[in-house]
């Protein structure tokens, strides 16, 4: 039983670490007024290219950077149209998305050769910190529990989340008071699409070590969905991260336990993740508003 | 030789990109150290002109002169750094933000990644406020404040910034006269450490108080610049509006009729579950207008919410035309005949980014009149209803396609009181229903609210204007604290009397 638990536990806290990135990320970038849906394709392009940064580098950490740093090029491109083109904010994310789709499937087999997936050798896996006989931790997980931390702090304690918050508010107050709103919001929206990129290449070069055009399997959906159960704060999105993280691997365990799916049917559990993040996230904070200007583009006349 | 100006901007021409000429080439000079008032109708293009002297809006055409150097302001940034600072007519506060956060925003300290210095900065505007004695509360929530004490922050806001230019786009209008006259207070003693202040009001007796010159716009041209010292209302009026105004309320006396509304033992609660309104008792009479006068945060706003339908009533009764409307939504309020003109006209009166023409029926957009087949909403119906109330009320608008957000300040306000009293209410709430609007559209309005209590309408109307609550009313209340000290009739007492009253002093003469 108790290795169960532990084993339970080990599975959250990696479950939850792409979500909780993204989902801290895309705090920041709606806190400014951006919103992005094209996470799910970001993760799935990073997971990608960061496995490829890897095996060429040799180097795993290569790899989870590379993949970041591709997630800031899709936040550029996203933060060009949507702050400074004043587009629109949601089409661009679709776009995002579908050709991310297009890219992996095409570059796994072209780059790789194989077939709709590739093994990513273990040589340029991250390594773990922690190993138990019943699974082993990332030093990503520490990473990712740091930068939540971080980035609430940042967010409600300094003059640039003072000024992130208020772009994202009242643009125009903002603006008067000499701020550049534009600059604020560009700098917020790739910061989100890096998060969620580092994500990606995590779940290539370090948790699953694979990379198919599934990989994401809607886990940007669910992190725009986390982020607002949790009020647009990133340590609740901490928080509600590792309850699905927890609740997932929890599916997961009861599905191959056939004594226990004997009383409960596994589709129930699996509906848990969702079910019981909602509730308790949500049911902790009552009522949220989102930024007000959230979508927004400002303009000044 | 001449003392070179500190402001001086030439032939500036605004075309805003939906092709509307708002400024027609205007010079405009200001001299260090001066209240200088800006006059003119609704329209006339007052802020925009402002807003581009702070950096908000980039001039079509023309020149901008700092102490006789050109200037090119890309934002409001570069104007802060030349030492001119704005308080906009709708104020830009973030309404999440405690004062504090307001003021401080941008000006945090040093290092964007340094933790902000809270307690550094309370000191540094607890004495800024006590050196102007101007005291407002700074770990609020702005939302949760009045209009009233919102409007000291952004003063507030700007000054913490240093500037030598203060700009004020209507300071007065959501003020009450004792606000009014600290304010004054405030601008006297900036004037006196040797700032420059550019003051836009409505109100000519203001202007003639506090201002040393004035300048006038008329539809986006310069009229004139004379000495405050040798002019007089009335010939600015005329400057204004380009003919003799003749400004006259007729009232003629009236009977009243039966109670329209009634309100019993009511208790409201403020935002912070505070008590905000205490057991009021009054009635509304047909052919009668009611007004309620006192300072701003003292239950106006809750009472006037709990009538209309949107805020909880705690206790007491509310009835209309002899039916308990107590806790109703305001839906079916409407459908009763009752009208209301909000205080708040950005976020109550209008949908801001809408047009003209769908802000025209909000409210009315269910009648049969604008519903089609199928009840889709029939769209040439409501333009003509647009149109009409644009013409009746002589609503200055770019096109009624436009959306209301393009629209000057006053103007704003005369839609929504067009549309309100479209609707052929039996009881109309008109809360500050002149906010913002100039001379002669205030007169209009104000007219317009005579007559529906001469057709035998009831109105009960709140506001910040002593002058026009003792105007308009037949009776009105003193609100202190969320009681009423008096119900009296206007012309049996003095102002002096109403003054203490709306301190909260009940006087026995
Ligand atoms: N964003 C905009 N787009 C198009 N037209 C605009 C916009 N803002 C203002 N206008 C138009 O420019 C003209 C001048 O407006 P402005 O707001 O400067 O007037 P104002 O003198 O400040 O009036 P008020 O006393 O009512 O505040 C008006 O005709 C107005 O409709
Ligand atoms: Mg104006």
């Amino acid at each position: 039983m108790i290795e169960a638990v532990i084993s339970i536990l080990i599975g959250a806290l990696t479950a939850m670490v792409p979500l909780v990135l993204t989902s801290v990320g895309a705090t920041v970038s709606e806190r400014a007024g951006v919103v992005n849906i094209g996470y799910e394709g970001i993760i799935l392009m990073s997971a990608f290219f960061g496995a490829i940064f890897a095996e060429i580098t040799g180097n795993p950490w290569i790899g989870l950077i590379g993949g970041a740093f591709v997630g800031m090029l899709l936040g550029m491109l996203h933060g060009f149209i949507t702050v400074y083109l004043k587009g629109d904010h949601v089409i661009p994310g679709i776009g995002v998305n579908l050709l991310a789709l297009g890219v992996v499937a095409f570059g796994i087999t072209a780059y790789w050769g194989t077939a709709g997936q590739h093994q990513v050798p273990t040589n340029v896996r991250v390594a773990p910190i922690i190993n138990t006989p019943y699974g082993s931790l990332s030093p990503m997980v520490l990473i990712t529990i740091a930068i939540a931390i971080l980035t609430h702090w940042v967010l409600f304690r300094t003059p640039l989340g003072l000024r992130i918050r208020a772009v994202g508010e009242n643009p125009e107050a903002a603006d008067a008071l000499g701020i550049n709103v534009e600059r604020y919001r560009f700098l917020a929206t790739v910061y989100g699409a890096m998060l969620a990129g580092l994500g990606g290449a995590f779940m290539s070069v370090d948790w699953l070590g694979t990379v198919t055009k599934q990989l994401s399997a809607g886990r940007g959906f669910i992190a725009l969905a986390n982020m607002v159960f949790s009020g647009w704060n990133p340590l609740r999105a901490l928080l509600g991260g590792f309850i699905f993280g927890f609740f997932d691997n929890l599916s997961v365990w009861v599905r191959t336990n056939p004594e226990i799916q004997r009383i409960v049917p596994w589709q129930f559990v699996a509906t848990l993740p969702y079910l019981v993040t909602l509730i308790i996230v949500a049911g902790i904070i009552g009522k949220v508003r989102p930024p007000k200007a959230d979508g927004k583009p400002y303009k000044r006349e | 030789m001449e003392e070179v100006p500190i402001i001086e901007m030439k032939g500036i021409v605004k075309v805003y990109p939906d092709g509307t000429k708002a400024l027609k080439g205007v010079d405009f000079s200001v001299k260090k150290g001066e209240i200088h008032g800006l006059l003119g109708e609704n329209g006339a293009g007052k802020t925009t002109l402002m807003k581009i002297l702070s950096g908000m809006l980039h001039p079509t055409g023309g020149k901008i002169f700092v102490n006789g150097k050109e200037v090119r302001f890309k934002s409001p940034a570069d104007a802060l750094a030349n030492g001119i600072g704005m308080v906009h007519q709708h104020f830009t506060l973030v309404d999440v933000f405690d004062g504090l956060h307001n003021i401080i925003l941008g000006m945090e300290g040093h290092g964007l990644f340094s933790k902000i210095d809270v307690e550094k900065a309370k000191e540094k505007l607890q004495k800024l406020m006590d050196e102007l004695n101007f005291q407002v509360p700074l770990d609020v929530p702005v939302e949760k404040l009045p209009v009233g004490v919102q409007q000291r922050i952004e003063i507030l806001k700007t000054l913490y910034r240093d500037v030598d230019v203060l700009i004020l786009d209507e300071p007065t209008a959501v003020l009450t006269p004792i606000e009014v006259k600290e304010l004054f207070e405030v601008l006297r003693k900036l004037k006196s450490q040797g700032k420059t202040i550019i003051f836009i009001s409505h109100k000519l007796r203001e202007v003639m108080e506090i201002t040393d010159r004035v300048t006038v716009l008329r539809k986006g041209e310069l009229i004139g610049t004379v000495n405050t010292r040798e002019t007089t209302p009335k010939e600015l009026a005329k400057m204004m509006v380009g003919r003799e105004v003749v400004l006259k309320i007729e009232k003629p006396p009236k009977e009243a009729g039966k109670p329209v509304l009634e309100v019993k033992d009511l208790w409201v609660k403020g935002d912070r579950g505070e008590d905000a309104v205490k057991g009021l008792t009054f009635e509304v009479r047909a052919g009668e207008i009611f007004g309620i006068a006192g300072v701003e945060g003292n239950g106006q706003t809750e009472l006037i919410e709990a009538i209309s339908g949107l805020r909880k009533v705690e206790k007491g009764k509310v009835i209309l035309n002899g039916k308990d409307i107590t806790g109703r939504p305001p839906r079916e309020l409407y459908d009763l005949g009752m009208a209301h003109i909000p205080e708040d006209r950005i976020h109550m009166g209008l949908v801001i980014e809408m047009s003209v023409a769908e802000n025209s029926i909000l409210g009315l957009h269910w009648r049969k009149a604008f519903r089609g087949p199928l009840g889709l909403i029939r769209w040439d119906k409501v333009k003509e209803h647009a149109a009409k109330l644009v013409r009746d009320f002589e609503v200055s608008v770019p096109s009624i396609e436009a959306p209301a957000k393009s629209l000057s300040g006053g103007n704003q306000q005369k839609l929504i009181v067009a549309r309100e009293v479209s609707k052929e209410p039996e009881f109309i709430i008109a809360s500050q229903p002149t906010r913002g609007v100039d001379v002669a559209s205030t007169e209009y309005i104000r007219n317009y609210l005579i007559k529906l209590r001469n057709e035998n309408k009831a109105v009960l109307l709140v506001s910040a204007d002593l002058d026009e609550v003792l105007q308009l009313s037949d009776r009105m209340a003193i609100i202190y604290e969320g009681k009423f000290v008096g119900i009296v009739k206007p012309e049996e007492v003095t102002e002096e009397q109403i003054g203490l009253m709306m301190g909260g002093i009940k006087n026995e003469s």
